[in-house]
């Protein structure tokens, strides 16, 4: 029975509800002396000493308790939620009903129990988090091998001044290494500013502890994103086709789930004249109604894609502090992650064709932390070209913008015609074929009625073969490898060359003729890579050299400004090698020699 | 058959690193590899083949022949013809920085990997490589995609090989200021 849907979850039980009871510095005393009257257990806290103030986070705490509510996302728990009323479609109502509370019983106490199983510490120098009911999980995490914490505050968390944290490290895949949802939110931030403030002293930088809490707030304007800038970013970008395709997953949910239900109700409809369903299929669709719709959807579209837009990347803002970027977006529920500058593995500027012709870009930031799958990148939703060497000046010290970038050789124009025209020739052979090899599949003469049309992928895609091989172009210099490609979209990928992790070329066997080479340089992170498509032969193989020569030993390149306030300019050991020579406490001083090996 | 004497690899601070000594020839792959590729080739055609051969058993068109002698053609390449071409194309060499594969009949790739990236390197040796006396290491990085494996090389030789490059991996390292140590 879909009209009753699942209820909204149960109301929070005395113990979430408990917000004011947040166990912040003030109250902690108060919290101390509930303690002892309560059971223990209701409390924020872990049953724990005083805290030390210097190191408030060193003894185990719990998450909030609003947590047990707020620490599953919300679809998740829908989820559980819709499976009941779908399994007891057909049985009535109560038992439905009963089925619900009995698993949303469930689902609490097992909240309840991983909450209350469930603390977190930071001693300075490891991230411990301890959880599972039954089998029990400990977690460390050396600060040295942080990418990226990121506090994210949902709609509803900020209306109770909470907060969670997710830190990646990176060799985190699918998720974050370590996510603590909920957390009060001046907790969060101050588990940041220590994070970030032990991340500094191992860097051999020694901070003040008091004025980097200051820092997280002010630090050093490097980017604000308009709202028009947002806006304009909606309409010509991708997020136009959310609604559309929401759209349509909800169509085949609904049509999988209540079809014959959505099948009644069109009959009704039919009935009531609501609906043409007089005449249905032998006239063929109604045009004037199937535009009226299109033009229905495409206004929802503009107006939904504007709306997530702003809703995500309302208030954009990139701060830099010290050798770090602080990246804050969102309009309800905000997203604040630090990206430390030394962690960027790969920066893409991405300019589609109508971005182009407005002079807009956007520029990605990512780095090896592998959880965000699109989300977690950092992504400046639209900035004028005549911004993006500015920013990529601000996020790779000592670059000046995109180098000078060298265009491949006129052979690559054919490689690049091959690849556009390849898949439009095969289509067009289909098509001209199809009916006379096999006449049964084109009864309605549909194929046959498309035949030219499809013709005219032809020149489209020669031109924009033409298009991409003008765009194919790279270039290196002592800091940074750069290519750009695309047609309809173009990308232009920087990586760090001291980032780089390997090098690969290849040539088939018509580049081989061509004299073309493919040279891929891989950086940490899931899919980051800088492909140089169809270079020429010894600009290749001079790339491939130069790169894995300083893959095998970066050397910093200490110019005036940097030696300042660079982070090659200090030399402490302590910051952990991850590689298999981990075993080895390397002398401290290590010199550097350019080849030991005979 | 173990691993070989290789062993845990614990290098203190100040010790003389343990090398092999292997040199900076460029070599190729144990020659049993290619037992080894014609095997697995081998397998793979069976299903796609038997298929093929009930299908023409049951329907029998006129033209079934064609397509046996086709598929036969097909085996015959990939199991007999194949994989020495593929043999005879791979190289790999220790240099001083990285280690360095070129191999690929059709397409070419070269691929080098830095000692100074190296994170982690795998020994794995499948039933038909045990019985052949191969193993195959498997070289990664933090890239996901820029990893580098030696898919047959002498049971023995694989420790070896993984020493030397753990011992070249850790003088790369040791080489660097602690700042750029850490390789992500």
């Amino acid at each position: 029975m879909p009209s009753d849907g699942p209820p909204p979850p149960p109301p929070p039980p005395a113990t979430a509800g408990g917000q004011g009871h947040r166990p912040d510095a003030g109250d902690r005393d108060a919290a101390a002396t509930a303690a002892a009257t309560t059971s223990d257990w209701l409390e924020g806290t872990a049953p724990t000493a005083a805290v030390d103030p210097a190191r408030p986070f060193a003894t185990p705490r719990r998450l909030h308790p609003a947590s047990v509510l707020l620490g599953v996302p919300l679809a998740q728990a829908v989820q559980a939620l819709i499976f009941p009323v779908v399994a007891t479609l057909a049985a009535p109502l109560w038992l439905t009903l009963l089925l619900l509370m009995v698993v949303a019983i469930i689902g609490l106490i097992v909240r309840l129990l991983d909450w209350r199983m469930r603390t977190f510490s930071f001693d300075g120098e490891v991230l411990r988090v301890d959880h599972g009911i039954l089998s029990r999980n400990h977690r460390s995490l050396d600060v040295g091998r942080i990418q990226q914490v990121e506090i994210q505050r949902g709609a509803i968390q900020r209306v109770f001044g909470l907060a969670a944290i997710r830190v990646e490290t990176a060799g985190s895949a699918a998720e974050p290494e370590v996510d603590l949802r909920v957390v009060p939110e001046e907790d969060a931030v101050a588990l940041r500013a220590a994070v970030r403030a032990s991340q500094q002293r191992l860097k051999g930088r020694a901070t003040a502890d008091e004025s980097d809490q200051e820092a997280d707030e002010e630090g050093e304007e490097v980017l604000t994103v308009p709202m028009s800038h947002v806006v304009i970013a909606a309409v010509t970008g991708a997020r136009l086709l959310v609604l559309p395709a929401v759209i349509g997953g909800a169509l085949q949910f609904v049509g999988n789930q209540v079809g014959p239900f959505v099948d009644d109700v069109i009959d009704q409809m039919i009935e009531l004249g609501l609906a043409a369903g007089e005449t249905p299929t032998v006239s063929g669709p109604d045009w004037r109604l199937v535009a009226v719709a299109a033009a229905g959807l495409l206004l929802l579209s503009v107006v939904a894609a504007i709306v997530v837009s702003v809703l995500r990347d309302g208030n954009f803002r990139i701060r830099r502090v010290d050798e770090d970027l602080y990246v804050s977006r969102g309009l309800l529920s905000t997203r604040d992650s630090v990206v430390p500058l030394r962690r960027v593995q790969l920066v893409e500027v991405k300019r589609n064709w109508i971005r182009r012709v407005l002079g807009f870009a956007t520029v990605r930031i990512r780095s090896a932390g592998g959880s965000t799958g699109g989300e977690g990148r950092v992504t400046v939703p639209l900035l004028p070209v005549s911004e993006v060497d500015r920013l990529l000046s601000e996020i790779m010290p000592n670059v000046d913008g995109v180098p000078v970038l060298h265009s491949h050789p006129p052979q690559a124009l054919r490689r690049s015609l091959f690849r556009w025209l390849r898949p439009a020739t095969l289509l067009v052979a289909v098509v001209w074929l199809a009916p006379v090899v096999l006449p049964f599949v084109d009864d309605a003469g549909l194929i046959v009625d498309a035949r030219p049309w499809v013709l005219l992928l032809l020149p489209i895609n020669a031109v924009l073969a033409v298009v991409e091989y003008r765009q194919l172009a790279h270039g290196l210099t002592e800091l940074v490898v750069a290519a750009r490609s695309g047609a309809l979209s173009i990308t232009t990928a920087l990586a760090p060359v001291v980032k780089v992790q390997a090098v690969t070329s290849r040539r088939s066997l018509f580049q081989r003729r061509l004299g073309l080479t493919t040279v891929l340089v891989h950086v940490a992170g899931p899919g980051a890579l800088v492909t140089v498509l169809d270079a020429g032969r010894d600009a290749a193989a001079r790339l491939h050299a130069r790169l894995s020569e300083h893959a095998a030993s970066p050397t910093p390149v200490v110019t005036p400004a940097q030696d300042a306030a660079g982070p090659q300019a200090t030399g402490t050991p302590q910051d952990a090698a991850d590689g298999p020579a981990d075993a080895r406490s390397a002398p401290a001083g290590a010199t550097r020699q350019p080849d030991p090996r005979p | 058959m173990g691993w070989g004497q290789g062993g845990p690899v614990t290098i203190q601070a100040g010790d003389e690193i343990p090398r092999p000594g292997l040199d900076d020839r460029e070599r190729e792959l144990a020659p049993a590899v290619i037992t080894s590729w014609r095997i697995s080739s081998g397998l793979s055609w069976l299903l796609p083949g038997a298929m093929a051969i009930g299908l023409a058993v049951v329907i029998g068109p006129p033209w079934t022949w064609l397509v046996l002698v086709l598929l036969l053609g097909l085996v015959l390449f990939s199991v007999v013809f194949y994989p020495p071409m593929r043999f005879r194309r791979w190289r790999w060499q220790l240099t001083d920085l990285a280690i360095e594969l070129r191999y690929g009949v059709l397409l070419h790739r070269r691929e080098t990997v830095p000692y100074f990236r190296i994170q982690q390197i795998d020994i794995a040796a499948g039933p038909v490589d045990r019985l052949l006396e191969l193993a195959s290491l498997q070289v990664t990085t933090a890239s996901a995609s820029g990893s580098a494996s030696l898919p047959g090389i002498a049971a023995e030789q694989a420790p070896q090989v993984r020493a030397e490059l753990l011992a070249r991996a850790a003088t790369a390292v040791a080489e660097h200021p602690g700042d750029l140590r850490d390789a992500v």
